[in-house]
């Protein structure tokens, strides 16, 4: 498993070489292409879903923060709530860090929780230092256009203090304004939480 | 009952070794985790009843965890928490100490505190807000002679996120029983601890005498846009000094670099915009904190400064980020500055006791025997004794700044004995105008007679017209000094200006002069009148320093202002002879430094250069 996810991960390199240098999670720019291998085994390429609404979740099992959102149901209720949009969590914990969960017990973690969504490894980081993802969890929106539409946190809650129904839920926001035809708003704000685990 | 200052100073240790209770006092009980330890403490062992409260969040860390400042830099997030109850505190305002900085796997940032710190926090219970009822003590403390010291119990609803590589989030409830009282008592223990950490607060770039601050974003570049920041009269401290942005809506920042120039340090940022193809503001507010600056005597500080920094566009070189504090534009705005300090001055002349020393001057103005061409020398006389009056106190506030007194006059008037002094001042234009008290005036150096009085009468005006501070004067005075003695000589020109509009009128348009009533035996029940005026700014200006002193003070302010009157009173009898008089103008001297020294040693919080007791507002200048 690991040296196959090593051959995805130089895909993804030669992915990301082969377009022209781009501005790390800019809004409106195109959204850097990646061709990462999923948890369920096959490969998922963002051209893939061109046409499509498409948001990634940088994720990690082991911060608090991210499994926070799990035990919530944040993201898998708003993956019910948008049926239309393809959802891809995305995990650029480097095999090196005390955070790495092997895909067997990503595995199980996604059942306990109810993520259903594919979630595809990044372990060089190439693709996080793409989009200039720094936390756990780190949205993105990626509009039909293949530009991204929106970076940043998942709500307007870091601790987590208030009622769920009382969070801005920044992504479920602009998600609508996406069915609507209408960009987000806010396109850009801080997200927080863990550091991702870079080598 | 209130129980007299020096006896409740008397029990108040021997109250603390009775009573012993961990989450009382001046520090609540510690919340403790295998990363970090927090507890809410205040300086205070019976804090006052009314005005700013100092509280702390205090934390201990393991040796390689953190917590964040409030830009928490690439992840993470600050601690937040509400206090209660907030019908009485408000929302308590979390300052937040210079952080430092830590590298984090992939190049990313955080910025924060390892080891321990307090971050402060200013609350303020509310004047008229319902204070708990005298708490009895329980069982075991059931002493009868114990100060009926009021117990405020506060909780503080805590989150906060604690980060080696990895991270934990906790949340607590932490509590804190801290007792009120009329005789305030710093704690030994956490008044120091707190005093570090708001040492530790950056101060505000403006009010450090000889410093300057100002930023530019060059967003035509070639290579990305560029924050530059400039800071002179500075040095920096070898490998310590850092630049720390907070968060920012349009822009991200990457890592600053900084070179040395001939009067200080320049930081350049590479910034992005998060946006792509959104039009950029043409300015836009940034804050910024420098960490381990060394002043030109050597004194280390941080700063933090916060600026509408202008966002160029247009290719070619930058503006200079020094044209103006507020950065950009500062030629434009200066007449505009001008015209605020004019209409802030002219406002001042609705301040009860300006008022009511303008009316009776005016009508002063023509006394017998005064055409009107000595009618306007008169009013000329008046003018050149405000302006000169304004001049006067921004000179003293130059010298004061370039003293290394950074206090403005907001502040100046917390201090209780500025308070008692223009209370005073109230009371003897009151005096005055009831006919009790004539101030000898002297004629020496007048062009004619009484044109001396008519200077004196406006510079008395300038004090009196100070103790209200009117907002739309804190602009451009804290552009004037931001700018240098010739702008502070034009602005406060201009607010001498306002403040003798009524004389200016009259020295310059004749049709009114002429209009002025000659004098007559109205004139005196008008100054009777007119002193209940002032007699009412009075009674404002004492209730004003209620909140700065303890009742008791105030009571004794009162009695000496009352003395004063009767002093007064008994001069002014007719037949006094001329030793008497003398006699009970000293008194009346007596009575007025008194007062003074009453406020001073009834000051509810401590003076702001004592380290070892708790803060007021003018030690706390960040946030």
């Amino acid at each position: 498993m690991r040296s196959k996810g090593k051959i995805f991960s130089s895909l993804a390199i030669l992915a990301l070489a082969a377009l022209p240098a781009l501005a790390d999670g800019v809004v409106g720019a195109a959204a850097p292409a990646f061709t990462l291998k999923g948890l369920d085994g096959k490969n998922h390429s963002l051209a893939d879903y061109k046409g499509k609404v498409v948001v990634l979740e940088w994720i990690n099992p082991n911060c608090p923060v991210s499994n926070r959102h799990a035990r919530e149901k944040t993201m898998t209720e708003l993956v019910k709530q948008h049926g239309e949009v393809v959802w891809l969590g995305i995990n650029s914990t480097s095999p090196s860090s005390g955070d790495f969960m092997k895909p067997a017990e990503h595995l199980a973690y996604n059942q306990k929780y109810g993520i259903t969504y594919p979630v595809l490894y990044d372990e060089s980081g190439q693709v996080g230092h793409a989009y200039g993802a720094r936390t756990t969890p780190h949205m993105f929106i990626v509009a039909p256009d293949g530009k991204l539409a929106y970076n940043g946190a998942i709500d307007d809650d870091p601790p987590g203090r208030k009622a769920m129904n009382a969070r801005l839920n920044y992504v479920g926001r602009g998600l609508d304004a996406e069915k609507g035809g209408k960009s987000p708003d806010p396109a850009s704000t801080k997200p927080y939480g863990c550091s991702v685990k870079y080598q | 009952m209130t129980v007299p200052k020096t006896v409740l100073a008397a029990l108040l240790p021997a109250l603390f070794l009775i009573v012993p209770s961990p989450a009382r006092g001046a520090a609540g009980e510690w919340s403790t985790n295998p990363q970090s330890r927090v507890r809410l403490i205040s300086p205070w062992q019976v804090a006052p009843r009314n005005g700013e409260l100092i509280l702390g969040l205090h934390f201990l860390l393991s040796p390689g965890w953190h917590v964040y400042w409030k830009n928490s830099g690439d992840a993470g997030f600050p601690p937040a928490a509400t206090f209660q109850p907030a019908e009485i505190l408000g929302t308590p305002e979390i300052l937040w100490p210079t952080p430092r900085r830590f590298q984090l796997p992939g190049d990313l940032v955080a910025f924060g505190y390892e080891n321990e710190v307090v971050y402060p926090v200013r609350a303020e219970i509310k004047p008229g807000a319902a204070l708990p009822v005298p708490a009895q003590t329980s069982g075991e403390t059931s002493d009868a002679e114990a100060p009926p010291a009021d117990v405020l119990h506060i909780t503080a609803d805590l989150d906060y996120l604690v980060c080696q590589v990895d991270c934990v989030p906790f949340r607590y409830t932490l509590t804190l029983d801290q007792p009120l009282g009329d005789a305030p008592e710093g704690d030994p223990a956490t008044a120091p601890l707190v005093q570090t950490w708001v040492d530790r607060l950056p101060r505000i770039a403006r009010e450090i005498p000889g410093v300057r601050t100002g930023a530019v974003l060059d967003a035509s570049r070639q290579g990305g846009p560029d924050l530059e920041i400039r800071v002179l009269g500075v040095q920096a401290q070898a490998g310590r000094t850092d630049l720390f942005l907070e968060p920012h809506e349009t822009f991200d920042a990457g890592r600053p670099r900084m070179r040395a120039v001939a009067d200080g340090l320049v930081f350049h940022v590479p910034v992005r915009a998060r946006e792509a193809g959104k039009p950029l503001p043409a300015k836009t507010s940034i804050a910024w904190t420098i960490s381990n600056l060394k002043a030109k005597d050597g004194k280390p500080f941080d700063l933090e400064a916060r600026r509408e920094v202008p966002v160029w566009t247009q290719g070619g070189a930058a503006p200079d980020p020094m044209r103006e504090p507020a950065a950009g534009g500062a030629a434009d705005r200066f007449p505009r500055r001008l015209l605020q300090a004019f209409l802030g001055g002219a406002l001042m002349n609705l301040a009860p006791t300006v008022l009511a020393l303008l009316v009776a001057a005016v009508f002063s103005l023509r006394l017998p025997g005064t055409g009107p061409r000595g009618l306007r020398e008169n009013a000329a006389a008046a003018v050149t004794g405000v302006v000169g009056g304004c001049w006067a106190i921004a000179g003293l506030a130059l010298l004061g700044r370039r003293a290394g007194l950074a206090a403005d006059w907001p502040s100046l008037l917390q201090e209780p004995a500025v308070g008692a002094l223009l209370a005073i001042a109230a009371a003897l234009l009151a005096l005055n105008l009831w006919g009790l008290l004539e101030f000898p005036l002297p004629s020496a150096g007048a062009a004619r007679a009484g044109t001396g009085r008519h200077l004196l009468a406006g510079l008395a005006t300038v004090p009196l017209a100070l103790a209200w501070p009117v907002p739309l004067l804190q602009e451009p005075i804290g552009f004037a000094f931001a700018r240098g003695p010739a702008a502070a000589c034009a602005v406060f020109a201009m607010v001498g200006f306002g403040l003798a509009l009524p004389y200016l009128l009259l020295t310059l348009a004749p049709g009114v002069a002429r209009r002025l009533p000659v004098p007559g035996a109205w004139l005196p029940r008008l100054r009777e009148g007119l002193g209940f005026l002032a007699g009412g700014g009075t009674l404002w200006l004492l209730y004003a320093l209620s909140r700065r002193v303890s009742p008791e003070g105030l009571a004794w302010i009162e009695l000496a202002l009352l003395g004063m009157s009767l002093l007064a009173w008994l001069r002014s009898r007719e037949g006094a002879r001329p030793a008497a008089r003398f006699v009970f103008v000293l008194g009346l001297a007596a009575c007025a430094a008194g007062a003074l020294w009453l406020a001073d040693r009834n000051r509810l919080a401590p003076r702001p250069a004592t380290v070892q007791q708790p803060m007021t507002s003018n030690t706390i200048q960040g946030g």
